[in-house]
């Protein structure tokens, strides 16, 4: 692939562009679905291409290709050329890139077990299992439990002298029920909804789920949230579990420090960010106990890997410490905005087609020293929710609201009763500002998001975000207020 | 013969007998974004997926790939086959339908349209550009335009192809705390109105600029398109699928044929000749049939592909998705029957309310009731005795679109074209009592 990518750094050289790349990218993927006691999806997808990004007399160009062969990438190249030759009609200061050393490497996500070897009807066979067993009460009207792998190869030659291949591994799975009665649905998921968990790795992410134990816990909670009392509404302490303190995380910290959206090249799209960089270093963004850390290097974190999309080789840094604005998510366009020499490396694309943008890294909030039980005995009255069912966020990332599976209300220091719909809203600062006690390191769990969208034309990313419970004070419960 | 039918061919003749269904779908596609009043991304992609289902006595397998040589095409077939005859049966699976006539939709393709390039689009991020600049202002947004050709043939005779061409102009204007959107969608770059759009958003903007807090609570409110464009999509996601229908979990269940919205509202689905036209035909090859769903607020049809048709005792209408489907058939083809007078009308009707631009983020809560939240965004406005006052910041809803579709005072003559979860052709609506539950600082 490096031979057929080289064309691209030919034409580029020809052109004596400030920079250029090829990215070659093979992607597939396998889905597989089971939905009411039938298959609704058994896909096997690969896709093969390239794209080019040239900056060209500090204009950007990007042109994307499927032929594999050395005519086509030199055409594919010389598109985005002409298309970096019309962006000079408009720009402001000639893009200059922070510089990053060139690299000769080959990563690959660690894992025990290829996926893709695992026959299709033994995952089919685990499926229908799990299935039957969340079918089995009458009032559980749709059932789903699905699993996806993917893996993309990529090559990618840039005119720094770069020549980086890796290969990304992931696997996920996650079943659901909705129960249906009188009008009314309530869904129940595991690990959570929106198609489950996926983390970096193999067939083994698969087998620490233990999906067929909590399948009948997961049809019975369904099938009791129909009748359970519905979410009280007014300003109760908060304890976050599962997925929904991960969300939590990606809405309202993940894409406000992406760079790009600061610096306001998002609005027309997703929107700006209230985390503007004369804040950095002193804003105050939670309590003292909330510390969020970037880390590309993150074991079974899907934004993991050697190197990032402008070659820039994977770090960990702060995004928020001790409670206080401490870093942006970055590429090498826009970090020598903020003074940075060198970009934090989480500029990435969504396949072949796609030019690289700044994306969320996996973005973890740091374990406290407290047990979930001393959270929960420190509430006179509150409710604790898990696993996200609706997120909804401003277009500067402060005023959210995010509704929940479900929820259980706290009296007096005891977990008590179950309640439905549960939902919580907040604004960002004030919110993380409530955060008082974060469970310790033994209930810290790394939670995936497989489907981050961003950009135009859209792309999607894969991201992970790390959080054990966490304790918030006075928050507005409720969906109405 | 071009080439996306040899390889069709190609592809029925290693199904080696088996029921063979392939979706093709070429995209060639350019946008320039710009930002800060420069161009700030400029792409070109072009994509060519073949996507194909196997079909064997209730077993069933899909796989999809770009690469088309014949080394490619073997070793992906081969690995499908080699599922299917592995996999246990299922006999409640629908084998492929025979061909059916397809209506020809309406022509939705412009070669000029089609092959803009990127001076073009420079160009028209220019003429913005550099009348924020002379004002002061921030401009943003993107030039888009491409075009799709959607092919679904199968080895029972069907061989349907559509194509289409699109453009956008879409803009966001910042004029200090002021902001202001607008944006148009066509099949023909000569119906965008480039100028008009671009001072829509500047004036929004200026006007935008000092907002005010005002208290969340309930509001009457005038939506313009898109804004209202965004509830309309919401309510036929949730409420007109017939897969949620057939479920028991779409607000249309147990409701056809009562009355259950405002007489004001009638809705139909219309891919073939409306001014919300698309593809003719649906994922299975079936023909879209036009629905009416709501009709002077009574319900009066969801929407089904065979598999939920077969569930609701009924006939497809034509509105299978790509599989697989996760919420399986939609209504993506909207068309809002549009009533008297304009959005200015709209304003000068109301005592006191807020004129809404655009919502952003919605997102459902309760699917039975169709309790939605979202922000309002660019350029929301306090109305009193019939004209805007002021500027406001921007506040959440939340907010049961069955009970906010009750609540229609009126709904303007004109309607339009908008994107949002499929196309929708949507006026301009004033309705009362809308709960706004929180507010933002800006």
């Amino acid at each position: 692939m490096f031979k057929l990518a080289a064309k691209a750094m030919e034409i580029a050289d020809k052109y004596r562009v400030d920079f250029g790349d090829i990215r070659v990218v093979e992607d597939r993927g396998q889905y597989l679905s089971v939905r009411n006691g039938g298959i609704s999806g058994l896909t096997d997808a690969t896709t093969l291409g390239y794209g080019v990004r040239v900056l060209y007399k500090g204009a950007w160009g990007f042109a994307s290709g499927r032929e594999m062969t050395e005519r086509a990438v030199a055409q594919t190249a010389m598109k985005a050329v002409a298309i970096a030759k019309a962006s000079r009609r408009l720009m402001a200061a000639p893009v200059r890139l922070a510089r990053e050393p060139a690299y000769t490497d080959f990563w690959r996500t660690p894992f025990l077990k290829d996926p893709f070897a695992v026959p299709v009807q033994a995952k089919l066979d685990l499926l229908f299992r799990l299935d039957a067993v969340l079918r089995g009460n009458s009032r559980i009207k749709a059932t789903a439990a699905s699993m996806r792998f993917t893996r993309e190869h990529q090559w990618h030659l840039t005119t720094g002298g770069s020549r980086i291949e890796q290969v990304l591994l992931s696997s996920g799975a996650g079943m659901t029920a909705t129960a249906v009665e009188n009008g009314e649905s309530q869904l129940r998921g595991y690990p959570c909804s929106h198609g489950g968990q996926t983390l970096a790795g193999g067939w083994e992410v698969i087998e620490a789920l233990d999906l067929p134990a909590h399948a009948e816990r997961v049809r019975d909670e369904a099938a009791a949230l129909l009748r359970a009392p519905a979410c009280p509404s007014g300003a109760r302490d908060l304890i976050i579990y599962g997925n929904q303190l991960a969300l939590q995380i990606h809405e309202s910290v993940g894409h406000a420090t992406e760079l790009d959206r600061v610096l306001g090249y998002e609005e027309s799209f997703a929107g700006s960010s209230f985390a503007t960089t004369e804040k950095l270093g002193k804003f105050r963004y939670g309590s003292a106990i909330v510390n969020l850390v970037a880390d590309a290097t993150l074991p079974g974190g899907l934004a993991t890997a050697g190197y990032d999309d402008d070659g820039v080789k994977a770090q960990r840094w702060d995004i928020v410490k001790g409670g206080v604005l401490a870093g942006y998510m970055t590429n090498r366009e826009f970090c020598g905005r903020i003074g940075m020499r060198r970009s934090r490396g989480s500029c990435r694309a969504d396949g072949y087609e796609n030019i690289p943008i700044i994306r969320i890294c996996n973005l973890s909030l740091l374990p406290g020293d407290s047990s979930t039980e001393e959270l929960v005995s420190g509430i006179r009255d509150g409710i604790i929710m898990e696993n996200n069912t609706s997120w909804s966020i401003d277009q500067q990332r402060l005023n959210f609201q995010f509704g929940c599976e479900i929820g259980w209300l706290i009296k007096n220091g005891k977990r008590t009763k179950m309640v439905k719909n549960p939902a919580y809203q907040g604004i960002t600062p004030a919110f993380w500002g409530s955060c008082d006690a974060i469970a310790d390191h033994k209930e810290w769990r790394l939670w995936g998001v497989a489907s981050c969208g961003k950009g135009q034309p859209d792309q999607t990313a894969m991201m992970c975000h790390g959080s054990s419970p966490a304790r918030f004070r006075n928050v507005k419960i409720g969906a109405h207020g | 013969m071009n080439n996306i039918e040899r390889v069709c061919k190609k592809i029925f003749r290693l199904a080696k007998g088996v029921q063979c269904e392939v979706l093709a779908e070429a995209r060639e596609s350019a946008l320039t974004r710009f930002a800060d009043n420069v161009i700030s991304q400029n792409v070109a992609s072009s994509s060519l997926n073949f996507s194909v289902r196997l079909l064997d006595g209730g077993r069933s397998a899909w796989t999809s790939f770009n690469q088309t040589d014949d080394a490619s095409l073997k070793g992906a077939l081969a690995s499908a086959l080699e599922i299917l005859r592995r996999q246990k049966k299922d006999p409640a699976l629908l084998p492929l339908a025979k061909p059916r006539a397809l209506p020809a939709g309406r022509n939705l393709f412009d070669r000029e349209t089609a092959e803009l390039g990127p001076s073009f689009r420079a160009r028209k991020a220019g003429e913005l550009a550099r009348a924020c600049r002379k004002a002061g202002q921030v401009g943003c947004g993107t030039v888009d335009n491409g075009a799709a050709e959607i092919t679904i043939a199968n080895n029972l005779g069907l061989f349907a192809r559509h194509r289409e061409s699109s453009v956008k102009h879409s803009v966001t204007v910042r004029d200090r705390d002021g902001f202001g959107w607008a944006e148009q969608h066509a099949h023909d770059v000569n119906e965008i109105d480039f100028r008009g759009l671009n001072e829509t958003a500047r004036a929004k903007a200026a006007a935008g600029r000092g907002p005010r807090w005002i208290k969340p609570g309930k509001y009457t409110v005038i939506l313009e398109p898109a804004a209202a464009a965004s509830l309309v999509s919401g309510l036929g996601l949730y409420g007109f699928g017939g897969r949620m229908y057939t479920e028991g979990r779409s607000f249309a269940a147990g409701k056809l044929g009562k009355r259950a919205l405002s007489p004001l509202l009638s809705v139909e689905d219309n891919a073939i000749d409306g001014a919300s036209a698309g593809l003719p035909f649906d994922y299975e090859g079936q023909p879209r049939s036009k629905v009416t769903l709501i009709e002077n607020g009574v319900l009066r049809a969801v929407v089904h592909d065979r598999e939920t048709a077969r569930k609701a005792g009924t006939a497809s209408t034509g509105h299978a998705l790509p599989r697989p489907s996760y919420m399986g058939p939609l209504p993506l083809n909207l068309a809002i029957k549009p009533g008297q007078g304009s959005l200015a009308d709209l304003i000068k009707g109301t005592e006191r309310g807020i004129l809404v631009t655009q919502f952003h983020y919605t997102n459902i809560l309760r699917t039975q009731a169709v309790e939605m939240t979202g922000m309002t965004r660019n350029g929301t406005f306090l109305v009193e005795d019939g004209r805007i006052v002021c500027p406001i910041k921007n506040m959440r809803f939340t907010q049961s679109l069955a009970e906010a579709f009750n609540n229609i005072e009126a709904v303007s003559a004109l309607a339009v074209l908008v994107r949002e979860r499929g196309t929708i052709s949507c006026p301009a609506m004033r309705l009362s009592g809308f709960n706004f539950s929180s507010s933002t600082n800006f």
